[in-house]
C-alpha cells in the first residue's frame, strides 16, 4: 500500500495544532458509520521482556534451536503450550500472537524509553524537544476519532492525579495521563460526575466567541477569514463539550464503581487491586465510546509494587528486581514472573469484558487490538535488538497474525523488522497509507537492507 | 481531436454545457491552448497525466484543480518547456488572465496563497528587484496580525510566570531570556516553527483549532500554577499583588491549615500525651500488628541467581514508603539505645499504627526492617547528618486552638490521623464561613485585579467597555465556582484570546498620498522588539512609544541601533540544544540576529539527523554533535561581532572553532598541563611503575598536576575502571598517544573516559574535522585555521544537516545553494516521480545519482542542483573531508572495526573498499562570467560564491523575509536596493543591513487590507 511522496509529506508534516485538536463527535460518528470503530490498547511494561521467557514450552527440538539462534520461523499456538506467565490467556490462543524478533534500537533503551518506544526516535532521556513525531497511539486515534481521542493511563512512578504521560500528540509535545483509577474515572466521566466543570468551560468559550466575533467586524481579506476560522474553532470545542454533557445519560451507564480503597489515589490499595480498578476504567472508557485508543503504562521502574502473590507483605522495587535483587526471600525471577502474570490477568479481563459487549455481528473485542510489550527492549538493561510483543487481536482487525508464534529474522539480517515496520503495519492496515512510520534502524541502513514499510504478510 | 474542434462542439451544444455550470473558455484563450498545450496534454498525449481538452466536461472541483496547475505552470514559467515552441508574452497574458479570472470568480485560486509562502519567495524576478526599474514604487506591508512563534510563546510564558533562567557566560552566572522551563508545569508549545533551513517564521500562518486546543490545556495549567504556587510564594511579593489580595483570605486560611497539618503530622502524639497525660494510652486503639509472611531463606539454588537486596536499596525502599524519619528518630532517641532490634521494630510499628499509616505501608517497612535493622542502626550511627528532632510547639494562640480542637473531636479508639482530619475539617468549615461572612471581593478590587491580569497576560490595560465585560464575567465565575477558581478561569480566558496568540501590526493616523499609514507607536515598539529578540519591548522602547518618540524613521533607527549594540542582555540561543547539552548556548547579541544565520544555513538540523556511532568511529556522538552546533553558533557570533564583510567571511573563512569553549586561558592551561605531564614522564619507565612510584618517588610532581583519580595522598582512590595505578597508566597511554606525533599542543579532553563532570564534553567533535583523538594537533587559540575547509558550507554542522542518515545528499545541498545563495528556483518534484537513487555496489553515490537523474526529463531540474551539490562530495555524511568514498556494503568489507568498549581513543569504523571521490562541478547563475564555470570542489565553489554580488543580494532577500515575515514583491525593490547599499557602504556590516531594513518603508508603512 504505497503512498506517494507528497501524500507522505502531508501526513508526516502535519503541524502540532492539527494533531492535538480533539476530534468532534460528529466526525467520530461519521467514521464509525463507515467501517465501525477499531480499538487499540497499548500496555507498556518496564524492565524488559526476555525473549527466552516468552518462548513456547514444547517447541520441537528444531524450533527450539531456531528460537535460541534467533532464526525466523512460525508455529501455531494451538499446538503448543504457553509459558507459565501467559497461561492466563490459554482460552484465547486463537486471538493471540507472540511476536518475537522486532527490534527497537531506533528508540531509547537501557532503563527507560519515555516517549520513544511508541514514536521510534531517540528520546534523549525525556527531552521534550527530542519528541520527533506523534506517537503511534495518537496516529491511530486520528483514524478512529472519539470524544476523547486518546486516553493515557499510567502507574509510572507511583504518582497520582493528572501528570505527564509518555505518549506524544505531536512533535515536542507531551501528553498527560491519569495516574490512579479514581482520577481516571472522575476525569473521563466528568460530564456525568461533575457537569458544572464542563458548563463553566462553556461559559468561558461563549464569552470568548462573542469577543472574537466583535473583532471580526470591519476587517477584510485574509484577516477576516482567519478570524472566522478562529471563531469556528471555539464553537467546535463548545459543541464537543455540549455533546459530552448531552451524552451524560448514556455515559452514566458505564461509570465504573470503584472500591473506596481507591479514594485519594488509593495509597492503601495493593498493586493487583490498583491494576484491576484501572482495568475497570479502561474497559469502561472503551465500552462507553469515550475513546478508541488507550495507552496504559502498567508499570515503570519507579512503580512500587505491593500485595503481589508470593510477596504479599513486601514493598517491591522493580529496578532492584531487574538487578536480580530479591525481596522477601523470593527469587527475583519468580517475582518478575508474578508481575507479568498480574499484567496478563489484566489483558484477559479486557478481552473477557469486551467479548461480552455485542457489536455489529459479533462483539467489541472483534474490533480490538491489545498489545503488551516492554518499553525498553529485551531485558532490564535492554539494548533494543529484540522487543517481544504479545498481541491479542479480534477477527475484524485486518491483521493476519492471530494464533501464531512468529519469530522474525534477527536484527541486522535481511528481512528483519523493526518497531517502525510493525507500527507501519498497524497504520496501513487501518487506513493510513504512510510509507514508513518512525526512524530507521542504523545498522540495517549501514548494511543496506530494505527496512521500509509494513510487514506485508501481516496485512490481512 | 484538436481543442478548437472540441470547443466548437461545446459552443454548438452550449445550452447543455452552460446549463450545468456556465463554464466556457474565451476563443483567444482556446487558441493559445490549442497552439501550445494540447499537443502534449490532449487526446493523444497526457504528459504528467494532464489533459486539457476535456476541461469543460470535468466536475467543477476537478476542473479548478487542473486550472490551478495550469495557472502555476504559466505563472512560474514552467510551461511550455524550454525546448518547446513558446507563446508570445501577449498570448501568455491572455491565457493567464482568463485562468486567473475564472479561479477568482469561483473562489478557487491557490496561487495567491502559494505566493505568500516562503518557498515561493524566489519567484519574484531577482534582476527586476535590484535593477532600480521599480525603485520608484512606494514600499509598504499590509495591516496584519502575525501569529507568535515558538520563541515568543516561551518568552511570553517566562514573563507571565516571572520565570528566571540562569547560565554561565564567560565565567559568570547570568540571567537569561529564553529556554525557560518550570519544574512541575509542563506546557506544550503549540507554535512550533517548521524544521527547515531558510526563513522559518512567516506572518501567513493562521491560528487554528489545534493551537486553540493545546492552549486550552496550557491555560488551565498556567492559571492553576499562578494561583496555587506563584501568588502564594512569599518570596514573590511584587508578583500580582492585587490578585494576591483577592485571594489573600483564602491563602491565609490555607497557609494556616498547612502549618497546622505539618505540625500535627509530626507531633500529634506528643501533643496528645501532653494534653491527656497518663490517660492518653487508654484513648488509643487496640494495637494490631501487621501480618507478615514467614521469613524465608534463600535456597542454595536461588542464591546462585539472586542477590540479597543491598542495604542502600532497602533503606531507599523504606524511605519511599514514608517510614524512615520515624525509624531514625526512634534509633536516635537515647532512651532506645539499649533496646533490641525486635523492640525497636515493635516501637516503630506502634508509632505507625497509632498514627494511622496504611497497613500496606507498615507491612512493607516491617518486612524490610526485619531483615535489615542491624545494618540500618549502624548506618544511622555513622551518619553525621542524622540529628534528633527537638519538639517545638507553635505559638501559644495556635496551640490553644489546636488543643481545643483535639479535645473537642478526639474519640476513644481514634488513630491520630483521624483526630487530625477531624480537626482540619472543623477548621476548614470555620474558615469557609469566615469567607462567606466577609462577602465576595468588591467590584473595585476585582476591577484592579482585571487591570493587573490584563497587563500581565496581554501587556495592556483593558478598555472601558472591556473592563466592564470582564468584571461581569469574573463575578459570574465567582458565583458558580468560588473565588480561586474564578480567578483561574479569568486567567485562562485571557490566555485564550486571539490577542495573546497574535502580534498586531496596524497602521495608525492619516494615510499618505499612497494610502499608507505609519505603524502605531505601540505596534512599532513590538515590531522592533520582536524583529531583534523574542521579548516584548524593553522599558526604553515602551517609553519611546508612549512619549511620541517612535514616529519617524530616525526614531526607529535610534532604537534599532541601540538594541543591536546592547550587550548586557543574555539570551538562550537554542532551547532544543540546551535541553540536551545543558551548558553554554548563550549569546549577548540580540538573539534574532544570530538566529537569522543559523536558520538561513539550517545547520541546527544536524541535531535531528540520526547517525550511527559505529560509522562515526566513536561513542557519545550526541555530545559531539551538540558541541559541533554550539561551536558553529559561536563561530557565526564571532563573525557578527566583527561585523566586517559578514557574508563573504561566513562563506569563505578558513578559521573555525573546534573543541574550545571560548576561554582561551582555560583551554591553553589544560593543554599545557597535559604537555607538562608528558614531558615529565615520557622518558621514565612509567609502564612498569608500582604504587610506590606514585605515592613516593613522583608524589611531589603529581601534587602539582591534575590527573583524574591520581592523587598521591589518596592512594586508595579507585573508579569502576581500576585503582589509582591502573588509572595512571591508562592516562599516560592516552597522553603519549596525543603527543607522540610531534604535537605542539595536546587536545585537552579528559585523560580517560569516566563518569562525572568532563573537562569539556563533546571531545569527539574533533572527528568531524578529521582530527583523530590520538593524532590531534590542537590549537589553544581559536578560531583557528582548519585544513580543507572554507566557510560555513564546509562546516560539518551544515554538511550533516544537509545529508541523510548514512549518505551525503548532493541534491539537497545543490538545491540549498541554488535557492539560498543564487536566488534561483527549483520546481517541486513532479507528483508522479518517486525519486530514488539506485543501489550499485560498484559505484560512488555521485555515479549512482547520475544514472538516475541525467536523463532528459530529470535533468531539466537536476542540472540546477547536481553540479553544485556534487562539489560537496569531498566530505562524507559526517562532514569529514575525504578523497575516497567507502563502498559500505557487506561484500566490500575489508576489515571489521574494533568495539569501542569505553576507550575513547579507539576508532571503531569498519574498513571498506573505496573509489576515488569526484567533487568537480559547475557553477552557473551568479550573473558574473568571471565566477561562473567549472569548479574543482566545495572550496573553489565557496571562494566564488563569496565574491558574487548575486549571492550578497540573495542573502539580503532572505534577511528581508526574516525581518518582515513575508516574501518581497517588486514594491519592495527600493528597500532591497537600500539594504544592499548599506551593506556595501558600511564595509559589509550586517548590523547596517538590519538597520536599513527596519527603517525602510516596507517595515514602517502599512496599508489597509483589501478584499
Amino acid at each position: 500500500m504505497a503512498m506517494n511522496r507528497r501524500q507522505f509529506l502531508q501526513t508526516t508534516a502535519t503541524g502540532a495544532g492539527a494533531l492535538v485538536m480533539p476530534h468532534s463527535i460528529d466526525s467520530a460518528m461519521a467514521a464509525a458509520s463507515e467501517m465501525g470503530p477499531r480499538r487499540f490498547v497499548f500496555i507498556r511494561k518496564s524492565s524488559g521482556i526476555r525473549p527466552l521467557e516468552t518462548a513456547l514450552v514444547n517447541f520441537s527440538d528444531q524450533h527450539k534451536a531456531m528460537d535460541q539462534k534467533k532464526q525466523a520461523f512460525e508455529v501455531a499456538l494451538d499446538k503448543h503450550e504457553l509459558p507459565n506467565w501467559l497461561r492466563g490467556l490459554d482460552e484465547y490462543k486463537e486471538h493471540m500472537t507472540i511476536l518475537q524478533g522486532l527490534s527497537a534500537k531506533m528508540s531509547e533503551n537501557v532503563h527507560w524509553s519515555f516517549s520513544s518506544v511508541m514514536g521510534c526516535f531517540k528520546s534523549q532521556r525525556n527531552t521534550l524537544s527530542a519528541i520527533k513525531r506523534a506517537t503511534i497511539d495518537f496516529e491511530l486515534a486520528k483514524l478512529f476519532p472519539s470524544p476523547f481521542g486518546h486516553v493515557e493511563l499510567s502507574f509510572a512512578g507511583g504518582r497520582t492525579g493528572i501528570v505527564d504521560g509518555f505518549s506524544a500528540p505531536a512533535p515536542h509535545t507531551r501528553n498527560y495521563c491519569y495516574a490512579d483509577p479514581e482520577t481516571a474515572r472522575d476525569e473521563l466521566f466528568k460530564s456525568v460526575l461533575n457537569p458544572d466543570a464542563v458548563n463553566s468551560d462553556n461559559d468561558m468559550l461563549t464569552f470568548l466567541q462573542s469577543r472574537e466575533g466583535l473583532k471580526a467586524v470591519g476587517i477584510k481579506g485574509h484577516e477576516k477569514t482567519r478570524q472566522q476560522s478562529h471563531i469556528q474553532s471555539l464553537g467546535a470545542i463548545r459543541q464537543r463539550n455540549k455533546k459530552l454533557v448531552a451524552m451524560a445519560g448514556e455515559l452514566a451507564r458505564h461509570v465504573p464503581d470503584l472500591d473506596p480503597i481507591h479514594a485519594d489515589g488509593g495509597p492503601n490499595a495493593t498493586t493487583p487491586q490498583k491494576q484491576a480498578a484501572m482495568t475497570d476504567v479502561l474497559v469502561a472508557a472503551l465500552k462507553s465510546g469515550l475513546t478508541n485508543v488507550v495507552t496504559y503504562t502498567i508499570d515503570d521502574l519507579g512503580t512500587p509494587v505491593t500485595g503481589l502473590p508470593g510477596n504479599e507483605t513486601d514493598r517491591i522495587g522493580i529496578h532492584p528486581l531487574g538487578h536480580d535483587e530479591a525481596f522477601g526471600g523470593v527469587p527475583a525471577w519468580k517475582t518478575r514472573e508474578q508481575i507479568r502474570i498480574s499484567h496478563v490477568k489484566q489483558v484477559k479481563t479486557i478481552v473477557d469484558r469486551l467479548k461480552q459487549v455485542p457489536e455489529g455481528n459479533g462483539n467489541m473485542f472483534d474490533n480490538t487490538v491489545i498489545m503488551y510489550f516492554p518499553e525498553n527492549g529485551e531485558t532490564h538493561h535492554g539494548v533494543g535488538t529484540e522487543s517481544p510483543f504479545v498481541i491479542m487481536s479480534g477477527r475484524n482487525c485486518k491483521l493476519d497474525i492471530a494464533g501464531r508464534y512468529i519469530r522474525l529474522p534477527y536484527h541486522g539480517t535481511e528481512g528483519h523488522k523493526t518497531l517502525g515496520n510493525w507500527y507501519t503495519t498497524l497504520l496501513n492496515a487501518h487506513g493510513n497509507p504512510i510509507e514508513h512510520y518512525g526512524d530507521f534502524d542504523l545498522e540495517m541502513s549501514r548494511k543496506k537492507f530494505d527496512q521500509t514499510g509494513a510487514i506485508k504478510p501481516f496485512l490481512g | 481531436m484538436r481543442l478548437t474542434a472540441y470547443i466548437t462542439l461545446i459552443t454548438l451544444s452550449a445550452s447543455a454545457v452552460d446549463a450545468a455550470d456556465g463554464f466556457a473558455i474565451p476563443r483567444d484563450a482556446v487558441a493559445v491552448l490549442d497552439q501550445y498545450c494540447v499537443s502534449c496534454h490532449g487526446p493523444k498525449k497526457q504528459k504528467g497525466d494532464v489533459r486539457l481538452d476535456t476541461l469543460a466536461s470535468l466536475e467543477a472541483d476537478a476542473r479548478n484543480d487542473l486550472l490551478n496547475k495550469v495557472q502555476e505552470a504559466l505563472h512560474f514559467e514552467e510551461m511550455p518547456p524550454d525546448e518547446a515552441k513558446q507563446p508570445s508574452p501577449a498570448q501568455s497574458k491572455t491565457l493567464l488572465e482568463w485562468v486567473g479570472r475564472h479561479l477568482k470568480n469561483t473562489d478557487a485560486s491557490k496561487l495567491a496563497d502559494k505566493l505568500r509562502r516562503p518557498e515561493f519567495g524566489n519567484y519574484v524576478d531577482h534582476d527586476k528587484l535590484f535593477s532600480g526599474e521599480y525603485a520608484h514604487l512606494e514600499p509598504f506591508t499590509y495591516d496584519r496580525r502575525w501569529l507568535i512563534s515558538e520563541f515568543i510563546f516561551d518568552a511570553k510564558m517566562q514573563r507571565i510566570l516571572d520565570g528566571r533562567t540562569t547560565d554561565n557566560w564567560r565565567g559568570k552566572r547570568v540571567n537569561l531570556f529564553g529556554g525557560h522551563q518550570v519544574r512541575g508545569l509542563s506546557l506544550a508549545n503549540p507554535f512550533l516553527l517548521p524544521e527547515k533551513s531558510g526563513v522559518r517564521y512567516y506572518a501567513n500562518t493562521d491560528l487554528t483549532g489545534g493551537h486553540l486546543s493545546t492552549m486550552l490545556s496550557n491555560a488551565q495549567k498556567t492559571a492553576i500554577y499562578i494561583t496555587e504556587t506563584l501568588v502564594k510564594d512569599h518570596r514573590k511579593k511584587t508578583y500580582l499583588p492585587v490578585t494576591r489580595e483577592v485571594l489573600s483570605l483564602e491563602d491565609r486560611h490555607e497557609a494556616t491549615l498547612v502549618a497546622r497539618r505539618a505540625f500535627l503530622e509530626k507531633y500529634i502524639a506528643r501533643v496528645c500525651e501532653d494534653l491527656y497525660g497518663e490517660k492518653n494510652e487508654a484513648l488509643l486503639p487496640q494495637f494490631v500488628p501487621v501480618k507478615l509472611k514467614e521469613e524465608k531463606q534463600f535456597s542454595a539454588e536461588d542464591r546462585k541467581k539472586d542477590k540479597r537486596l543491598p542495604v542502600p536499596v532497602a533503606q531507599n525502599t523504606i524511605k519511599k514508603s514514608g517510614g524512615w524519619d520515624a525509624f531514625e528518630q526512634v534509633v536516635l532517641d537515647p532512651a532506645n539505645k539499649d533496646k533490641s532490634d525486635r523492640e525497636v521494630i515493635d516501637l516503630c510499628e506502634r508509632i505507625w499504627f497509632y498514627y494511622g499509616d496504611y497497613e500496606r505501608d507498615i507491612q512493607g517497612r516491617v518486612a524490610i526492617l526485619r531483615d535489615y535493622i542491624a545494618d540500618f542502626r549502624e548506618r544511622i550511627a555513622q551518619d553525621k547528618r542524622a540529628r534528633r528532632t527537638e519538639y517545638k510547639p507553635l505559638d501559644e494562640a495556635e496551640m490553644a486552638i489546636i488543643n481545643d480542637a483535639i479535645r473537642e473531636h478526639r474519640a476513644k479508639g481514634d488513630r491520630y490521623n483521624q483526630v487530625l482530619e477531624k480537626c482540619l475539617t472543623d477548621w476548614e468549615q470555620r474558615f469557609k464561613q469566615e469567607r462567606i461572612d466577609a462577602g465576595p471581593p468588591s467590584d473595585e478590587l476585582y476591577a484592579r485585579m482585571i487591570d493587573e491580569l490584563f497587563v500581565q497576560v496581554l501587556e495592556r490595560l483593558p478598555g472601558t467597555n472591556e473592563a466592564g465585560e470582564y468584571l461581569a464575567l469574573v463575578k459570574g465565575y465567582t458565583d458558580k465556582l468560588g473565588r480561586r477558581k474564578a480567578v483561574q478561569k479569568l486567567i485562562q480566558t485571557l490566555l485564550l484570546t486571539s490577542e495573546f496568540a497574535y502580534r498586531s501590526e496596524f497602521g495608525q493616523g492619516e494615510p499618505d498620498e499612497h494610502g499608507r499609514r505609519m505603524l502605531s507607536p505601540r505596534d512599532a515598539a513590538y515590531a522592533i522588539a520582536y524583529a531583534l529578540t523574542d521579548q516584548s519591548p524593553d522599558e526604553r522602547l515602551i517609553e519611546a512609544a508612549k512619549a511620541g518618540r517612535l514616529n519617524t524613521r530616525e526614531d526607529y533607527k535610534r532604537e534599532v541601533t541601540r538594541i543591536l549594540k546592547q550587550r548586557d542582555v543574555y539570551y538562550r540561543v537554542d532551547k532544543n540544544l540546551a535541553d540536551r547539552w545543558r551548558q553554554g548556548n548563550v549569546t549577548n547579541m540580540p538573539v534574532r540576529e544570530l538566529r537569522f544565520f543559523r536558520e538561513f544555513f539550517g545547520y541546527p538540523k544536524a541535531l535531528k539527523i540520526f547517525k550511527d556511532e559505529k560509522r562515526f568511529g566513536g561513542d557519545r556522538l550526541g555530545s559531539a554533535t551538540s558541541r559541533l552546533l554550539e561551536e558553529a553558533d559561536r563561530m557565526v557570533a564571532h563573525i557578527l561581532e566583527e561585523d566586517r564583510d559578514v557574508f563573504e567571511t561566513l562563506l569563505t573563512t578558513e578559521r573555525f572553532i573546534v573543541y574550545h569553549d571560548g576561554d582561551t586561558e582555560r583551554m591553553r592551561g589544560r593543554s599545557d598541563e597535559i604537555k607538562r605531564i608528558y614531558e615529565y614522564f615520557k622518558d621514565k619507565d612509567w609502564q612498569n611503575f608500582t604504587m610506590e612510584d606514585l605515592t613516593k618517588t613522583h608524589a611531589d610532581f603529581l601534587r602539582t598536576v591534575n590527573m583524574r583519580t591520581v592523587d598521591p595522598d589518596k592512594p586508595q582512590a579507585r573508579t569502576r575502571q581500576g585503582n589509582m595505578l591502573q588509572l595512571f597508566k591508562k592516562s599516560m597511554r592516552s597522553i603519549v598517544n596525543r603527543m607522540d606525533d610531534g604535537q605542539k599542543h595536546p587536545a585537552p579532553f579528559d585523560l580517560y573516559r569516566g563518569y562525572g563532570n568532563d573537562f569539556l564534553p563533546g571531545y569527539n567533535v574533533g572527528k568531524f574535522w578529521n582530527h583523530d583523538l590520538d593524532n590531534w594537533h590542537y590549537e589553544p587559540v581559536q578560531p583557528a585555521k582548519v585544513p580543507n575547509r572554507k566557510g560555513m558550507l564546509t562546516h560539518p554542522a551544515w554538511l550533516i544537516a544537509h545529508a541523510f542518515n548514512t549518505e551525503t545528499d548532493p541534491v539537497h545541498r545543490g538545491k540549498w545553494v541554488r535557492e539560498k545563495l543564487l536566488a534561483g528556483t527549483i520546481p517541486d518534484v513532479p507528483i508522479t516521480v518517486d525519486a530514488q537513487i539506485p543501489e550499485d555496489h560498484n559505484k560512488t553515490l555521485r555515479q549512482r545519482l547520475a544514472s538516475a537523474t541525467e536523463n532528459d526529463y530529470c535533468w531539466r531540474c537536476h542540472k540546477a542542483m547536481n553540479p553544485l551539490g556534487n562539489a560537496f562530495e569531498m566530505y562524507d555524511d559526517f562532514g569529514r573531508y575525504r578523497t575516497k568514498e567507502a563502498l559500505e556494503y557487506q561484500n566490500k568489507l575489508i576489515k571489521q572495526g574494533p568495539e569501542q568498549k569505553g576507550d575513547h581513543l579507539v576508532d571503531s569504523r569498519d574498513t571498506y573498499e573505496t573509489l576515488p571521490v569526484d567533487s568537480t562541478g559547475y557553477l552557473e547563475g551568479t550573473g558574473d562570467r568571471s565566477l561562473d564555470g567549472r569548479i574543482t570542489g566545495a572550496i573553489d565553489l565557496a571562494q566564488r560564491l563569496g565574491q558574487s554580488r548575486r549571492v550578497r543580494q540573495s542573502i539580503i532577500r532572505h534577511a528581508f523575509r526574516y525581518f518582515m515575515g513575508r516574501n518581497e514583491t517588486l514594491n519592495d525593490s527600493r528597500t532591497l536596493i537600500d539594504a544592499e547599499r548599506a551593506y556595501v557602504d558600511s564595509g559589509g556590516s550586517f548590523d547596517a543591513v538590519i538597520v536599513s531594513l527596519l527603517t525602510s518603508d516596507s517595515f514602517i508603512y502599512r496599508k489597509a487590507i483589501e478584499d
